[in-house]
């Protein structure tokens, strides 16, 4: 029967060309949108190659603090993060990092580069891929030793795709030595620079030691997902912070993952994430989202499943229950989705690297990574799923009006919804 | 086989009430051939229809092979159709997607236990029986109106129904193929013991039937 019912689907595509070309063109374009959004949202949020531990990775990024019932919010600062924050017992590793951009100049070349300092930790949560050498360890970071890891793409421009390591790089009027080369990281994520150095060279790191507020934030993994045992303990940390800092009557520490960050209510709680309003707000976009795309191709399937009315009556004077042509005429919907879906998927591949392309256009100094929105199993799964959805969506009212037809009806033909 | 008992079929509209049919009763035996025959609008389509359970009468009920099936839901009254009736309409309607073997497995994809192997096979031997074997592969617009009229009935006597309403199968035929068509109903009826009942204008066709049922005014008249 589904032999049958493929084989007519695509008849039918082939002999309704207007509305066939029509609906692809509708489904391949949303499910492109679909798929270039997903694919940016799960660069945010998901795990990938370099953050496969993402989903038990909390960013602490915030600190309030509170006097007299004023608040005051900020970055924390890596002293802060040192004393109150490394070390918690339901974590695994801490790891503290900022993000600072550096202009350089090689041979007249112009080029901007993302640096990140951070610690040896950040080596331990993430797993980059090492094409060349090696991470900075503990006794670097502690002694600030200028050591660098570079991305494959900063070679390119430092070294003209050479060999890096044992080389040295100019950051900031110092020299650093290239002691490790890496894949670059996803560009919307946490991991994502182009150089990273030990935070130690930076020589301002330690000038207020007391000093809650900073441009620091950190990465806490956890040792099981379990994030609440985490937040409770951080939280524990915060209230005993009282007496120890002078000048403030509590402090907040916000630490949350990619996806709670994304998807939480509220910014300005440091209890567990609410996904309320945020991930209704979100669920209804993207509903609206496949909904109107799929009430015009409901309108469209109106059309082109009415014209096969007389097909109906035969089937039904022959033996066809009404669910069974409700289930012909979805399936042939889905077959015709899919198609339009696979399109879209690959309109997707070539749209997301374009947008990467515009993206960099906006700043060319400071350009992300052309693979920056590649699409993931992930987002191909649920684009396929959406396609389906689709499919289902637009198919099932045209199908079941047409099923109530009168057999005598249907078999007059013409468009008789 | 058939019976009818005080079948009325009224069509309304806001404005006016057509009696289409007017309380009819009619018996058809296991094995009859019967012929339906009066002028244009007397009702016969509309008792046919009504026989072959694809529209249903304002009033009176229908026994079909002993069974009352006035109050079938869809998936009874589907599964009766598949089983018991076969149609044969004057203007073949045949599916112009699907090849002339595709067309005629039709009714066996709705038959529950039945293989895509034994469909073909059977669509085949009922093509056998109609003489249009060498055409299986053709799509219904590439074939006569003959011979799409044989490709219906290969359709019609696939699933082995006990009762085939033809519907003017000849209408949209010259002579010859008319006469064709009528032979195979005629051998149908004879070799497989099918009960069959048929809509005509033509007296010539009628008169190679059993019995003449005729109607004038939604009743019937002898």
């Amino acid at each position: 029967m589904m032999k049958n019912y493929i084989k007519i689907a695509f008849k039918v595509m082939l002999r309704k060309k207007y509305y066939t070309a029509l609906s692809l063109i509708g489904i391949s374009f949303t499910i492109m949108m679909v798929t270039v959004f997903a694919s940016f949202i799960d660069s945010v949020i998901g795990a990938n190659a370099t953050e496969v531990n993402r989903n038990r990775t909390l960013i602490f990024d915030k600190v309030s603090m509170y006097k007299a019932g004023k608040e005051t919010a900020s970055a924390p600062s890596y002293p802060f993060i040192e004393k109150y924050v490394a070390g918690l017992e339901s974590t695994e590793y801490v790891s503290a990092f900022t993000d600072i951009s550096y202009v350089s100049d090689v041979n007249g070349r112009l080029q901007g580069h993302h640096l990140k300092l951070t610690d040896e930790n950040f080596w331990k949560i993430m797993t980059f891929d090492f094409l060349e050498g090696k991470p900075f360890h503990q006794t670097e970071v502690k002694t600030g030793a200028r050591v660098a890891v570079i991305t494959e793409k900063a070679k390119e421009y430092f070294f003209n795709d050479q060999q890096a390591v044992g080389k040295s790089i100019a950051v900031y009027g110092n020299s650093y030595k290239v002691i490790g080369v890496v894949e670059p990281a996803v560009g919307y994520s946490k991991a994502y620079a182009d150089i990273y150095l030990p935070l130690t060279t930076d020589t301002s790191v330690y000038s207020k030691p007391n000093e809650i507020s900073g441009s620091y934030c950190a990465m806490l993994l956890a040792k099981t997902s379990d994030l609440k045992k985490v937040r409770t303990e951080l939280r524990g940390r915060m209230r005993k912070i009282r007496n120890h800092v002078s000048g403030v009557d509590s402090v907040k520490a916000y630490a949350f993952t990619a996806l709670e960050q994304f998807s939480k209510s509220s910014s300005f709680r440091d209890d567990e994430p609410e996904y309320g309003k945020t991930a209704i707000a979100l669920i209804v976009v993207l509903i609206l989202f496949m909904l109107i795309p799929a009430i015009s191709l409901i309108n469209l399937n109106l059309s082109r499943i009415g014209e096969r009315a007389e097909e109906i009556g035969i089937r039904k004077s022959f033996g066809a229950t009404s669910r069974a042509v409700i289930n012909q005429l979805v399936i042939e919907n889905i077959i015709i989705t899919l198609v339009g879906g696979l399109v879209g998927l690959g309109l997707a591949i070539y749209a997301s690297q374009l947008l990467v392309v515009v993206i960099n256009s906006f700043d060319p100094l400071f350009k992300i990574p052309e693979g920056s929105l590649i699409l993931s199993w992930r987002v191909f799964a649920s684009s396929l799923f959406s396609c389906l959805l689709f499919g289902l969506l637009s198919g099932v009212y045209p199908a079941w009006k047409i099923s109530r037809l009168n057999v005598i009806k249907a078999l007059r033909g013409g468009n008789n919804l | 086989m058939i019976q009818l008992s005080n079948i009325e079929k009224v069509y309304r509209t806001k404005t006016i009430e057509t009696i289409a049919l007017n309380k009819v009763n009619l018996g058809i035996n296991k094995g009859e051939f019967v012929a339906i025959m009066g002028p244009s609008g007397c009702g016969k389509s509309t008792l046919l229809n009504i026989m072959g359970l694809l529209d249903s009468p304002t009033a009176g009920t229908i026994s079909l092979d002993g069974q009352a099936v006035t109050s079938f839901g869809d998936k009874k009254l589907a599964n009766f159709r598949n089983k018991k009736l076969g149609f044969i309409f004057q203007s073949y309607h045949l599916i112009n997607d699907l090849s002339v073997l595709d067309n005629v497995e039709l009714p066996l994809l709705y038959r529950d236990g039945v293989s895509g192997s034994e469909r073909r096979k059977r669509a085949m031997e009922a093509l056998e029986k109609v003489g249009l074997s060498a055409r299986m592969k053709h799509y219904p617009n590439q074939l006569s109106g003959g011979q799409r009229q044989r490709v219906a009935i290969a359709r019609a006597i696939i699933g082995d129904p006990e009762i085939i309403l033809a519907d003017e199968p000849t209408g949209n035929l010259d002579s010859v193929m008319g006469e064709e068509v009528i032979n195979i109903l005629l051998n149908l009826n004879k070799t497989d013991g099918t009960t069959i009942v048929m809509v005509t204008h033509d007296e010539h066709m009628a008169n190679k039937t059993q019995r003449i049922i005729r109607f004038f005014d939604g009743q019937q008249v002898n």
